[in-house]
């Protein structure tokens, strides 16, 4: 990868970071630390060229469909639609207040969410259904599901697990981001989701494991995900830090839910723009 | 076409259900079926001639309902099928937001309304998902009565958008209809007229509802019967001018008196200001525990004809 688009892509991260920080503190709501987690997984499928979108054509039948399973996220993908196009970036001012289409979570009937999320445990399988259904159509396009680590606690995630292999859905792909943390607790001190590689492994897929911070690691498997000749469909296991870029909010359960006020809120400012 | 020897006449509205989507589907590619690990007779022709139309899932209902979802997303009409318990209450979340939130093309199909499954207990005993289903925007409800209303709601079913539910019997009928080609659009049949009292009732409670009624004309209490094969939306303008002459409602349901269709009349009678002197027939709020034929479980709960009779006429009288 060039260092122009390494450099490209660190400016998204970090100005995906500050936009999501912004409107959650316009708001007063929104998840800021499930949604740092996810930001470069965010950002590589949307700017490095993994996904086929057209922002200008939302329903364009070949479109690469992206399901963002862990729907508390839907603040950051909000911005990265609107920074592309899908909708006026204005909108996003108005996130989760009066008029305002733009809730915190995701619903279809914004231009590029393709599915209604928020429960847990429902992406994965409308994934399945999505690239059953382009497998049957013959059609080309890839299937990209963002689950929560906490979210594979539903024993639902685990049906369409042995949906999508039995199927054989090369096609689909499945990104956990695990930050070890889910709302209230890390997961290994109330419930043991390790190994976690190998319990998707036993469900037919294949597996990677990358830094899902690492731009690097994150693009050279994102990009295979078209070429794989194995009829698996394939797991992305992404460790993160839940907060990532914030010190005081990194890898600390209170801030699933908590919002910056005051000098937490300047410090918050100054260390995303470091 | 001789009637006598067409099976769908002499068969279960399950079987007359099935055998319509199977149908449609040989013509429309578009047209999925998904079951979760039931209906091993009745869907026999469509596991084994449209194997590319036809998926079991398993015994994994939450899974079923968000491949359905999938599968609605990439163009496709899509059915489910499992019994009703589990078509409706495992997978109850799913309903809502995978098909309801996003108002896609989704049929429910749910076997075993009321005590049908009546030697396999509470957990088979299909009670709660009038209910249930009635409580979600965008599901449209349909209870068929014999196996020609099944037949026509299998190809209403198909033609119309959004999600739906259908709640079929397993087992034979006595078929109250005889006509084919009949109309079904309106939502609900008058079947009797009667100045005295009208008995609305749905699924297999409508053929009960006529041999009361029967029953009744011979005691001189003259009994009108509605069919209310679709639960939701009610044609509630069909349904008031229909029972505008009489004085006294009864409502007739194998299901739970509680958020059944008692209770959607009855709300519409308040909130219509309509003044009727008023009585639900349905399974009290308990699990029936009991076992025996349906018509036994029936008996326990007032819902046989000679029970609903004696009850009416008591009622009517006072």
């Amino acid at each position: 990868m060039t260092k122009k688009t390494t450099d490209f892509l660190k400016q998204k991260a970090k100005w995906l970071r500050k936009t999501v920080l912004e409107m959650t503190v316009a708001a007063g709501a929104g998840h800021i630390a499930p949604s740092f987690s996810c930001t470069e997984i965010l950002v590589v499928l949307y700017y490095g060229g993994i996904l086929k979108v057209e922002p200008k054509n939302p329903t364009w039948e070949n479109r690469d469909r992206f399901i963002l399973s862990k729907g508390q996220s839907a603040v950051a993908l909000y911005a990265v639609l609107a920074d592309l196009g899908f909708f006026p970036k204005i909108e996003l001012l108005g996130f989760t207040q009066k008029d305002s289409r733009l809730g915190g979570h995701t619903e279809n009937t914004i231009p590029g969410v393709e599915c209604f999320t928020g429960s847990l445990g429902h992406g994965l399988s409308i994934g399945a259904g999505l690239a059953l259904g382009a497998k049957i159509n013959k059609k080309k396009y890839v299937t990209t599901v963002l689950l929560g680590d906490g979210e594979c606690y539903e024993g639902s995630v685990w049906e369409s697990a042995m949906f999508a292999s039995h199927h054989q859905l090369k096609n689909l792909v499945a990104i956990v981001d695990r930050n070890g943390l889910s709302a209230i607790d890390f997961t290994e001190n109330y419930l043991k989701e390790e190994p976690l590689k190998d319990k998707w492994c036993a469900f037919g897929w294949d597996v990677k494991t990358v830094n899902g911070h690492s731009f690097d690691e994150l693009l050279s498997v994102m990009k295979q995900i078209r070429m794989r000749k194995s009829n698996k469909p394939l797991c992305i296991i992404a460790k993160t830090v839940k907060g990532k870029g914030v010190s005081f909010i990194e890898n600390n359960p209170i801030w699933h839910y908590r919002i910056p006020v005051g000098d937490e809120l300047e410090k918050a400012r100054r260390e995303l723009d470091e | 076409m001789n009637k006598k020897n067409d099976k769908r006449w002499t068969i279960g509205m399950r079987d007359a259900f099935a055998d319509t989507i199977y149908e449609i589907a040989k013509k429309d590619k578009n047209v999925v079926l998904i079951t979760a690990d039931t209906g091993a007779i009745c869907h026999d022709d469509f596991r084994k001639n449209l194997p590319a139309q036809y998926i079991n899932v398993g015994i994994a209902e939450q899974n079923m309902i968000g491949i359905a979802a999938g599968l609605a997303l990439s163009g496709k009409i899509v059915y489910t099928y499992a019994i009703i318990t589990f078509a409706t209450m495992r997978c109850y979340e799913q309903i809502r937001v995978d098909l309801c939130c996003m108002n896609l093309p989704v049929t429910v199909v749910g076997v075993g309304a009321g005590f049908d499954y009546n030697t396999l207990g509470p957990t088979h005993h299909g009670t709660e998902d009038i209910a249930l289903m009635k409580a979600l925007p965008n599901m449209t409800i349909f209870s068929p009565s014999d196996s020609i209303v099944a037949n026509a709601v299998a190809k209403i079913s198909y033609k119309i958008p959004g999600p739906k539910y259908i709640r079929l019997d397993r087992t034979g009928h006595p078929l109250i209809y005889s006509n084919e080609n009949e109309d079904f659009s309106a939502g609900l049949k008058v079947l009797k007229e009667g100045e005295d009292i009208f008995i609305i009732a749905t699924g297999r409670m409508v053929y009960r509802a006529l041999e009361v009624a029967e029953k009744l004309s011979k005691l001189s209490i003259d009994t009108g019967v509605i069919d209310l094969y679709r639960i939701k939306p009610i044609n509630t303008e069909l349904l008031l001018d229909t029972i505008k002459q009489t004085k006294h409602i009864a409502t007739l349901e194998e299901h739970f008196l509680t958020g059944g269709l008692g209770s959607t009349i009855a709300e519409i009678l308040m909130e219509k200001n309509k003044s009727y002197k008023f009585v639900r027939f349905g399974i009290s709020d308990e699990f029936c525990h009991q076992y025996g034929t349906r018509d036994n479980l029936h008996k326990l709960y007032n819902l046989d004809t000679d029970s609903l009779t004696r009850i009416l006429s008591e009622w009517i009288s006072k």
